[in-house]
C-alpha cells in the first residue's frame, strides 16, 4: 500500500512516467474516435472527396432521402427491428419468469445456455441458421431475418429482465393474491408494472442489435431483402460516398439514443 | 388458605358463545425430512384476537402461510368459517394477510393499495371510495391517499397494510409479526390501536409474535408453540400464572427454577430437595402430579419471592446484585443453600432494599412455587 502510493507519487508505475500514461490514453481514445469523427465531419461536407473539407452542406443528407433503395432498406431494417423485438420480448420475458420462479433439474445448464447465447461468434450463428433455412425449406427474405433477429435477441431480453426480477421483493405477489388477484391478474396488475423497465431496456436493447446486425442478417437475408447495415456494405462496394457516411451518422444517432435511454430506463427508480 | 382461582379476562368469544373463524385439525408441514408444524390441533373463535408465539424457527408463519393458502399442508384438515380449504388458492379465501415486510404495492400510492382488494372483488367504484376512505381514516391515514409508499414512513406504511387488509372486511385477517419493524415507543402505540381497532370491528384476529409481552397485552388467548408444536393453549393470565411446562415459563416472563427430587408427594403439595440441598415447597396443578423420587422442577415468579417475612419457604441469602429498573428493582441473590434467585420488589414509596452484600432472608409461598410438567 505504501509502496504503491509512494511510486505514484513519485509520478511512476512500472517505470512509466505520468505524462507516459497519459498520452498512451489520449491515443487510444483518438484511435476510437477520430474515425467516427471524421466520419461525421465528412457527411456534411460540401464536395464529394471524403478527404479534404471544402465547406457544410446537407447536400448527402438530400441524396440520402432522394435514393428510394436506401428508404426502403431502412423500412426493411425498422420493420424487422420491430417485429422481432415485439416477439423477442415477449419470449424473453418469459423466459426470465421461467428461469427465476421455478427450480428445475437442469436449471444451471438453462442458465448458462442463456449467456453463451449472447458471446455466440455471429458467424456461426448465421451459417448455422442459414442451414437450417435451407434444411426446412424457408425462403430467404423478410420472414428468416426477423426469425434469426428474434433468435439471438432473446437472451439479451431475458438477461435485462431477470436482473430486474432479482430486485424485486416477492411478497407483493403474494399480497395481490391475498387480496382477491389471479396468478394472471397479479402478473398484470404487480409483476409486470414492478418489471416493466427492466422489460422495456430489454426491448430497447433487442432493437438496437437488429436494427445495428450485419453479420447474422448477411448470411440468411436472400437477395430481394436488405436491411440498412447490407445497403451500406453493398454500396461502399460502388465507391465510398459522402452518402454513406451521412447514413452512417444517421444510424449512429439512432444506436446512441436507444441505448442512452435504455440505460435511463434501467437506473430509474420506482415511478417515485 | 386464600382460594388462588386465577382469574381471567373472560374468553369473549367463547362465552359468547360463537362460532369457530378457524379451525386445524392435525395440521403437519413437512419441508423435506425437516417437520416445520407438528400436529397441530386448533380452534379460533369467531371475533378472537389470538395469538401465535413463539420463539425465531417454531413454525409460525409457516402456520399463518397454511391458513392464507400459500402452503398446503403435508397432512391434516384446515377450515375456514366452516369451510374446508384444502387445495382452495390463497385468492380465493376469505382470508387476508398483514405481511411481516407489509408488501405493499410500490408502485400504486395509498389510495390504489387500499383499493386493491375492492377493485379486484369488482365492488362499485363509489363504493370503492367511501371504503378506502373509511379505512383510511380508520387507521390515521387520511389525507395520505394521494402518497406513494416511498413516501411514507415505516409506521405509516403499517398502517397502509393494515387498511388494505381491513377493507375487505375478510372473516379472518392474519399478521405476521406486523410490529416487528418498528421502534420501541412506536411498537407500543401500535399495540394499543391494534388491539382497540380489533375490538372496534369485530374480525378475528389470527397473530404472530416471538414477543411474549405484545401477546400477552394483546391476546384472548395465546398458543405458545415450540419447535413446530404447541406447548400451552390458554389465556394471559393462566399462561403467566400457570405456565404448563418449564418452555412455557422460561419464555413468558421471567422465572426462577428448581431442579430437584421429590422427597414428599400429598396431594398439590409437593417437597423437592435440589441438587444443592436446598428444600423447596411447591404445589403440582392439574397436569402435573409427581412421584417420590421423581425428578421435577419447580418455578417461582421473581415477583413472587419477598425480603424477609415467613412462608412455606425461608432461606437466608447474600445479596449479589441490585439493578434499579425505575418502577422496581431487580435483586440476585445467592441462597445459603447454594443456588441463584431472582427477584423483583416495587419501588412504590422508598427505594430501600438491601444493598449489594448485604445478608438477607427470602421467602415465598409454596402456592407460588409451581411444579412443572413436561
Ligand atoms: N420453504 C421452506 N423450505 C424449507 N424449510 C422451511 C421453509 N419455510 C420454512 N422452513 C423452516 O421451517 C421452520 C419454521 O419456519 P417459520 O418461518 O414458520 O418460522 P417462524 O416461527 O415464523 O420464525 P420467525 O419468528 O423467525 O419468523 C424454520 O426452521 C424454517 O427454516
Ligand atoms: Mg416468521
Amino acid at each position: 500500500m505504501a509502496a504503491t502510493s509512494k511510486g505514484s507519487r513519485k509520478g511512476t508505475m512500472n517505470g512509466l512516467p505520468d505524462w507516459g500514461l497519459l498520452l498512451g490514453s489520449v491515443l487510444v481514445y483518438l484511435f476510437l474516435y477520430a474515425p467516427i469523427a471524421v466520419l461525421i465531419l465528412f457527411s456534411f461536407n460540401s464536395t464529394r472527396s471524403t478527404q479534404v473539407w471544402s465547406g457544410f452542406s446537407f447536400e448527402w443528407y438530400g441524396q440520402l432521402l432522394a435514393d428510394p433503395t436506401i428508404l426502403q432498406a431502412f423500412r426493411t431494417s425498422l420493420t424487422v427491428g420491430v417485429i422481432a423485438t415485439l416477439i423477442a420480448t415477449v419470449i424473453g420475458t418469459m423466459t426470465a419468469l421461467a428461469l427465476s420462479r421455478h427450480r428445475f433439474r437442469g436449471q444451471s445448464v438453462a442458465d448458462t445456455a442463456i449467456y453463451a447465447a449472447t458471446v455466440m461468434p455471429e458467424i456461426v450463428v448465421g451459417v448455422s441458421l442459414l442451414v437450417f433455412f435451407v434444411a426446412v425449406r424457408i425462403d430467404l427474405g423478410i420472414t428468416t431475418i426477423v426469425i434469426a433477429h428474434v433468435a439471438f435477441t432473446i437472451s439479451f431480453v431475458t438477461i435485462v429482465v431477470r436482473a430486474r426480477l432479482a430486485g424485486m421483493d416477492r411478497s407483493v405477489e403474494e399480497a395481490a393474491q391475498d387480496l382477491g388477484a389471479s396468478p394472471v391478474q397479479t402478473f398484470f396488475r404487480v409483476t409486470l408494472p414492478l418489471i416493466l423497465p427492466g422489460v422495456m431496456a430489454g426491448g430497447l436493447l433487442a432493437f438496437t442489435l437488429s436494427f445495428d446486425d450485419f453479420v447474422i442478417t448477411y448470411f440468411i437475408s436472400g437477395v430481394g431483402s436488405s436491411t440498412l447495415p447490407l445497403k451500406i456494405y453493398s454500396m461502399i462496394k460502388f465507391g465510398v460516398s459522402p452518402v454513406i457516411n451521412a447514413l452512417s451518422t444517421v444510424v449512429l444517432v439512432a444506436t446512441l439514443f436507444l441505448i442512452f435511454g435504455g440505460s435511463r430506463l434501467l437506473v430509474r427508480k420506482d415511478n417515485t | 388458605m386464600e382460594d388462588r382461582q386465577i382469574r381471567e379476562r373472560p374468553a369473549r368469544a367463547e362465552a359468547a358463545g360463537r362460532g369457530v373463524a378457524v379451525r386445524l385439525a392435525g395440521i403437519t408441514k413437512r419441508f423435506g425430512d425437516f417437520v416445520a408444524v407438528d400436529d397441530l390441533n386448533l380452534d379460533i373463535y369467531e371475533g378472537e384476537f389470538f395469538s401465535l408465539l413463539g420463539p425465531s424457527g417454531c413454525g409460525k408463519t409457516t402456520t399463518l402461510r397454511m391458513i392464507a393458502g400459500f402452503e398446503e399442508p403435508s397432512q391434516g384438515e384446515i377450515s375456514v368459517a366452516g369451510e374446508q380449504v384444502q387445495g382452495v388458492p390463497p385468492y380465493r379465501r376469505p382470508v387476508n394477510t398483514v405481511f411481516q415486510s407489509y408488501a405493499i404495492f410500490p408502485h400504486l400510492n395509498v389510495f390504489d393499495n387500499v383499493a386493491f382488494g375492492l377493485r379486484r372483488a369488482k365492488t362499485p367504484k363509489d363504493e370503492v371510495a367511501s371504503r378506502v376512505a373509511d379505512a383510511c381514516e380508520m387507521v390515521q391515514l387520511a389525507g395520505f391517499e394521494k402518497r406513494k409508499p416511498g413516501m411514507l414512513s415505516g409506521g405509516q406504511q403499517q398502517r397502509v397494510a393494515l387498511a388494505r387488509a381491513l377493507v375487505n372486511r375478510p372473516k379472518v385477517l392474519l399478521l405476521d409479526e406486523p410490529l416487528g419493524a418498528l421502534d420501541l415507543k412506536l411498537r407500543k402505540e401500535m399495540q394499543l390501536e391494534l388491539k382497540s381497532l380489533q375490538e372496534e370491528v369485530g374480525i378475528t384476529f389470527v397473530y404472530v409474535t416471538h414477543d411474549q409481552e405484545e401477546a400477552l397485552t394483546m391476546s384472548d388467548r395465546i398458543a405458545v408453540m415450540n419447535e413446530g408444536k404447541v406447548q400451552q393453549l390458554a389465556g394471559p393470565t393462566t399462561l403467566y400464572e400457570t405456565p404448563a411446562n418449564r418452555f412455557v415459563a422460561g419464555f413468558i416472563g421471567q422465572t426462577n427454577v428448581f431442579s430437584g427430587t421429590v422427597e414428599a408427594a400429598d396431594g398439590e403439595r409437593t417437597t423437592l430437595r435440589t441438587r444443592e440441598g436446598l428444600r423447596v415447597e411447591a404445589v403440582a396443578r392439574d397436569q402435573a402430579s409427581p412421584k417420590e423420587g421423581e425428578e421435577v422442577h419447580a418455578a417461582v415468579r421473581p415477583e413472587k419471592v419477598r425480603f424477609g417475612g415467613s412462608g412455606d419457604n425461608v432461606s437466608a441469602a447474600e445479596v449479589k446484585q441490585v439493578v434499579y429498573l425505575g418502577a422496581s428493582t431487580q435483586y440476585i441473590v445467592e441462597l445459603e443453600g447454594g443456588g441463584k434467585l431472582v427477584l423483583y420488589q416495587q419501588n412504590a414509596f422508598d427505594a430501600t432494599g438491601p444493598l449489594e452484600g448485604d445478608g438477607v432472608s427470602v421467602s415465598w409461598d409454596a402456592q407460588n412455587c409451581l411444579v412443572l410438567g413436561g
